[in-house]
């Protein structure tokens, strides 16, 4: 008895090491590591000394801090909306009973397999002044204006809003798209038999049934968005000045270009525990994990 | 099916339905320009830079560009590079997660919930927000700017084992018990029972950790210093950045980066948007 019991408990291991090996070291211990790291002055080169709470309160008085912590807000408040109400829209388009159904489905998802650099780029070019295409294009339409896009906080801020809405909002769809192919027919039949118009079809029948993907949507997306950065870094790097400067570039600036690994830490910790925070509010609201256990 | 019906509904009923396909087209061209506009101006002779965006579309066209970005630049040994981290990015967490989704799914064992519980906790822990400890780490093992390096950190996500693992569940038991009788070794039910029958989570998975890796940005831009290990998001912003008044070069290594990323769409997209759905039905 004794021995089968161990057998049995024994038997998963070599199933299971082997990824408890990668998710220990990668996954788990470096929370702890970035906890310690973040109590001592720790450079680029070497641990230093250890300074208690010093990191936390220096980063609590530092403008630079709080600003990229603004701007990364104010990215998640103005980019959320549109990311699930056009993925919203794209869907019910991509939807729609034509021929070109596969072709509308593939062009609003096409930009999300793109690498970050690519698209980068391509809207730096874009948006460029004088012989930039989107110029061009508003003034064929006869506006007569030379828009600055990457040179002015706010028009940097649409810039960088709408490029990742494009880049990224095929995702999204996908997500609602299957969600309304998952309707079961037989309630609009229903609807139907009982006379109802196509806008009730919607509201009483698309959009209630909706609602569960779409918690999940809104939630995934404000945990993606904190953690915007690569197409920031590469189209304004944060500018101009530092007005679109978000909390990741700000650690990895501290953390890499003025080898200050320690503060670094410290800020990436506030960055994890609002993200915790974030992520324990939908597993609460049944989305992700909630549906799994 | 229930769109099928759904549609003809629609169609029937529908007064707006032309206008909303109207809409829908232009909506895919607006998505679509960008991509377009890349590559006509990757095909435009360098002097040709215009005032007239009709003019990026219209000939002449020259292959001149490809042959300078690849002669001239190390977009092939980037793209190899990508090509490697991905696949060994994918088979690595294949393996991994689909044992130990395996375990836990199909063994009897009394700290089964626990560890998965303490599997699923890890989504909770976002990767961006442990650069610096990742560096310190991956520093102190001595895989920095290696290809361990960009590899192994990134296998350690805990979701293909979520996936996995509720696609498991959905073996028959029996199948399981009936082998077992027949004296099969959990590595046979393993390989020859249960991975068969998950080929299509599997390729779903693989997918796309292999699109996350090919555009993984942050990690490599971190723990990469050789030029001769640049991934292609690396190597692009290094390339790129030395232009600025002329859009021919870097709009042609743009192409070139992304030309095979858009067949390999256009081959697997069925999977890939497979991927995706399930990534937001679990993840």
């Amino acid at each position: 008895m004794e021995k089968s019991f161990w057998k049995t408990q024994m038997r998963p291991v070599p199933f299971l090491l082997p990824f408890f090996i990668a998710y220990m070291l990668f996954t788990i211990y470096p929370i702890f590591k970035g906890m310690q790291m973040s109590f001592f002055e720790w450079t680029l080169i070497e641990k230093k000394e250890f300074i208690g709470f010093e990191q936390y309160a220096r980063l609590l008085t530092d403008p630079n801090f709080w600003e990229a912590f603004r701007n990364t807000t104010m990215f998640v408040i103005f980019s959320t909306p549109g990311m699930v109400i056009l993925a919203l829209i794209l869907a019910l388009l991509a939807n729609l009973n034509t021929k070109m159904k596969t072709l509308f489905r593939g062009a609003y998802f096409l930009p999300s397999i793109l690498s970050v650099s690519v698209i980068s780029y391509v809207a730096i070019f874009m948006a460029q002044p004088y012989n930039g295409v989107v110029n061009n294009i508003i003034q064929m339409f006869g506006i007569n204006v030379e828009p600055f896009w990457l040179n002015t906080p706010s028009l940097a801020w649409v810039t960088i809003i709408a490029v990742t809405l494009w880049w990224t909002v095929g995702f999204n769809m996908i997500l609602f798209l299957t969600a309304l192919q998952d309707i079961p027919e037989d309630l609009y039949e229903a609807a139907e038999v009982d006379g109802a118009t196509r806008m009730n079809m919607f509201w009483s029948i698309t959009f209630p049934q909706l609602l569960p993907i779409a918690r999940v949507i809104l939630l995934l997306q404000v945990l993606a968005s904190f953690k915007v950065f690569g197409q920031i870094l590469l189209i304004t790097e944060g500018g101009p000045g530092t007005a679109t400067r978000p909390m990741i570039q700000y650690i990895y600036e501290m953390g890499f270009e003025r080898a200050d690994l320690g503060y670094a830490a410290a800020m990436s910790y506030i960055l994890f525990i609002v993200l915790l925070l974030l992520s324990i509010v939908q597993l609460r609201s049944g989305g992700r994990g909630g549906r799994i256990i | 099916m229930s769109q099928k019906g759904q549609t003809l509904l629609e169609k029937k009923r529908d007064p707006f339905h032309f206008l909303k396909v109207i809409l829908a087209f232009v909506m895919a061209l607006i998505f679509l320009f960008p991509i377009v506009w890349m590559i006509f101006v990757s095909l435009k002779p360098e002097e040709a830079a215009a005032a007239e965006p009709l003019s990026w579309f219209l000939p002449p066209y020259t292959l001149e560009n490809f042959i300078e970005i690849i002669t001239g630049s190390d977009v092939f040994l980037w793209t190899w590079n990508s090509f490697i981290v991905g696949i060994m990015t994918t088979i690595v967490t294949l393996i991994l997660t689909s044992l130990a989704a395996f375990a836990i799914s199909k063994m009897h064992f009394t700290y089964r919930r626990f560890i998965f519980i303490f599997f699923l906790a890890g989504l909770m822990v976002p990767g961006e927000a442990m650069i610096i400890p990742l560096f310190e780490i991956v520093g102190d093992m001595n895989m920095l700017d290696t290809y361990s390096g960009l590899i192994l950190p990134m296998v350690a996500t805990p979701l293909g084992v979520v996936i996995l693992k509720s696609f498991f569940d959905g073996v028959p038991n029996e199948l399981i018990e009936s082998a077992k009788v027949d004296g099969c070794s959990d590595w046979r039910l393993y390989w020859n029972i249960v991975l068969p029958l998950a080929k299509p989570a599997m390729a779903a998975i693989g997918i796309l950790t292999f699109i996350a890796s090919w555009n993984n940005f942050l990690w490599p831009y971190l723990a990469i210093v050789s030029e001769s290990l640049y991934t292609l998001p690396v190597g692009i912003p290094a390339f790129n950045s030395a232009y600025s008044d002329t859009y021919v070069e870097p709009m042609t290594v743009n192409a070139l980066a992304s030309i095979p990323v858009i067949i390999a769409f256009l081959l697997f997209e069925k999977q890939i948007i497979k991927g995706v759905s399930f990534s937001g039905i679990k993840g």
